[in-house]
């Protein structure tokens, strides 16, 4: 298994199918809270894109192959996919037309697969590949105060796929340029184009890093920033033609965990074995300890070079508020191991849910 | 004539077998015309196929425009200064540079939406190809429909030929007996009558002939038609797919790099790498935008020459129709013209049969 293109992956339609179970169950097994994309959602993609290769719509399954997630170009397809479903469902012969004209030639079985595709899927919620919200806590106009809480749902450019929640205040004045604009009837807001293009940026940032940017913000009080992070999820998969499929290219400390357990007790795994991980961080004033729970992620005090440890520190004063770093895993039973290696070289102690799959 | 020297005059009571139902001008106007509606309601498709076309390629060619003018100030083009205008220009859609304008929006986003957009339009034009296909496969099905016509019609022109041959025969036996009796004698009447049967025959049947021998032929035109209009179909629904299939793998493979490069852009200043990646965008619209606009092209040159050719088959039909009945006119003028002599001649001679005209001889 190679590289099909620049941090690109893909699978053929059997083995998509086998790796849509298993990414479907492992979004299951993860029991995530809303500090995470809408796993809802997320659902839907993973059984979007299920449904167009069992009707055959196409012919490989492109997953980032560092994160051993689906793409880009994955997630786009069943979005524009839905968006033509209507459109396309008009133009269409009636089912029933296409279903008795199915053996008499290949393009009638194949509009009727189209069919029941595009049918099924005109209705479904699909992962966005981004989405800000922008909702209005609380709104005092004596005060001229407004509190906020902005979304943003969004495929990373790391292959990741992440959900933000930032709650801050912001008090108007005349002179200030508001970063968060609300209509006439203080009912609906919108963040203006410089502030949602800052918080896109800077999604990739820790919560920490983002609560820090944002603070520094005129007239906005941050209260709590969190992230929750899907990915990634690492895989060994034998395949349909008899080979073994895997990330490829995973990166940092767990790739090479991974490449080196791949090379050892994976080596002679028969059945599919997988690692997911799903990772929260979450910077907020009512945090009572500040840890890390994460083995892949330790707070930035921890690891900020001693340059820079005085402005760190001071910055820190400034702005009263603690963070806390967590990560699950998900789990075949031949990975736990690798997952306790990781919290015990980290200090830390991790949910491993079982991941459970059938052979074959 | 049979063996024993006697005339078989059972040919008159045969009951020619032509297969399918009765033809008559009206009938087979009317068929024609059926068979034409398939036709025109493939050529309807097209139309509509036409008017999305040109929908699409608007559309294509308005974000190609907005793909090109932030290429071309990518690499300087786009300004009378060069590279450094374009730079600065392009700056200023770059968030976070403080010596610049600050841009409202991230790149990253804007090359994540733009590529959703692309491979929305890529998708739309691959839409035509199972339409086209399963039109394809209607006019197989028509020509086979119009195949077993054209057979049919074939074969009872045969059977209408034989019949007449054989009525001919019966016809100059039946004048060569006549010869021989004596003029108005009883047997020599008889003759006579046996002869008028035999013509009403011929006439009904070299009609058929000539029914069966034109419909034929405008089943033959018919079917040369059909199969021009799903050549038509079946090439542009093999171009639609070469077309499209290179557009969507080109994007299918660029969606990483895109996104990395959105990433790295809003990060920092990554200028060439950042054109590269629209330019692969670009790329793959351009190759979908020149399809649809060579499609128009096709279309153009294509569609409104089969429409004219039809409408020219449906002159010819009509003409061909018109002189059949033209045809079948003049005939039962001259019967009629026939009769007229004989009642004239009959007349003349004071009431004695008179030597008889054949009509239409």
């Amino acid at each position: 298994m190679s590289l099909v293109a620049f941090n690109t992956q893909q699978l053929a339609p059997v083995d998509a199918q086998r790796y849509l179970q298993i990414l479907e169950r492992s979004l299951r097994s993860a029991r995530l809270n809303n500090s995470f994309p809408d796993r809802r959602r997320l659902s839907g993609t993973v059984k979007a894109l299920q449904r167009a290769f069992e009707h055959e719509i196409y012919d490989q399954l492109y997953l980032d192959s560092r994160v051993g997630l689906p793409n880009m170009a994955s997630f786009t397809r069943v979005v524009t996919d839905q968006e033509m479903a209507a459109d396309s469902l008009s133009r269409m012969s009636d089912r029933a037309e296409l279903e008795r004209r199915r053996d008499e030639a290949p393009v009638f079985a194949r509009m009727a697969d189209k069919h029941d595709y595009y049918s099924w899927l005109v209705d479904q919620e699909l992962a966005p590949v981004d989405l800000h919200r922008v909702l209005l806590r609380r709104h005092d106009p004596s005060s001229g105060s407004a509190s906020f809480r902005i979304e943003l749902t969004k495929l990373d450019g790391s292959g990741l796929y992440m959900h933000l929640t930032i709650e801050l205040t912001q008090v108007a004045s005349a002179w200030r340029r508001k970063v968060v604009d609300l209509d006439q009837d203080g009912e609906s807001a919108a963040a203006n184009e410089a502030f949602r293009t800052l918080i896109y940026r800077c999604a990739a940032l820790d919560a920490e890093s983002l609560f820090i940017r944002l603070h520094g913000i005129e007239g906005v009080t941050v209260e709590r920033v969190a992230r929750g992070v899907i990915g990634p999820l690492l895989f060994r998969l034998p395949t349909a033609a008899g080979g073994v499929a895997t990330t490829i290219e995973p990166e940092g400390h767990l790739g090479r965990l991974w490449q080196h357990w791949l090379a050892g007790d994976g080596a002679s795994a028969s059945g599919p074995e997988v690692l997911a991980t799903f990772a929260s961080d979450v910077a907020a004033g009512d945090i009572r300890e500040e840890k890390s729970n994460d083995p892949l992620g330790p707070l930035l005090s921890s690891v900020i070079e001693d340059k820079e440890r005085r402005r760190y520190e001071a910055m820190r004063e400034r702005y009263p508020f603690k963070v806390f770093k967590d990560r699950k895993f998900v789990a075949t039973r031949g990975l736990k191991g690798l997952v306790k290696v990781l919290g015990d070289a980290a200090g830390t102690r991790n949910l491993v849910y079982d991941l459970r799959l059938p052979r074959g | 004539m049979s063996a024993d020297g006697k005339i078989g005059l059972d040919i008159l009571s045969r009951q020619v077998a032509y297969s399918g139902e009765g033809i008559s001008v009206k009938s087979l106007e009317a068929e024609i015309h059926q068979e034409r509606t398939v036709q025109d309601n493939k050529v309807g498709e097209l139309k509509e196929l036409r008017e999305r076309n040109v929908e699409i390629a608007g559309a294509m060619t308005e974000e190609l425009k907005k793909l090109r003018k932030f290429s071309d100030y990518l690499d300087g083009t786009a300004t009378k200064d060069g590279f450094w205008a374009g730079f600065k220009e392009i700056m200023s859609f770059i968030p976070g540079l403080r010596s610049l304008a600050i841009s409202q929006r991230s790149i990253e986003e804007l090359l994540k939406q733009q590529y959703q957009v692309s491979a929305r339009r890529v998708k739309e034009a691959a839409e035509y190809v199972d339409h086209l296909k399963q039109s394809e496969q209607d006019l197989y099905k028509e020509i086979d429909r119009i195949n077993v016509k054209i057979v049919e019609m074939a074969k009872n022109e045969q059977v209408a030929l034989d019949y007449v041959l054989e009525l001919r025969e019966l016809e100059t036996e039946l004048k060569a007996q006549e010869q021989a009796l004596t003029a108005g004698s009883v047997e020599a009447r008889d003759i006579q009558a046996q002869i008028d049967k035999v013509f009403a025959r011929l006439s009904e049947h070299s009609s058929n002939v000539q029914l069966y021998g034109s419909a034929e032929e405008r089943y033959v035109s018919l079917k040369a038609n059909t199969r021009k209009l799903l050549e038509t179909i079946r090439n542009l629904g093999q171009d639609i797919q070469q077309y499209t299939t290179a557009a969507s793998i080109k994007l299918d493979m660029a969606s990483a790099q895109i996104q990395a490069i959105g990433r790295a852009a809003d990060a920092s200043v990554v200028m060439l790498e950042m054109k590269r990646s629209l330019d692969v965008m670009t790329e793959s619209m351009n190759v979908t935008t020149q399809f649809v606009s060579d499609t128009q092209v096709f279309f153009r040159s294509n569609l409104d020459t089969l429409m004219d050719e039809l409408d020219t088959f449906d002159e010819t039909t009509t003409k061909v129709l018109d002189e059949n009945l033209a045809k079948s006119r003049e005939i039962e003028e001259q019967r009629i013209q026939a009769a007229i002599d004989k009642a004239m001649r009959k007349s003349e001679s004071g009431g004695a049969p008179a030597p008889e005209a054949t009509p239409g001889t």
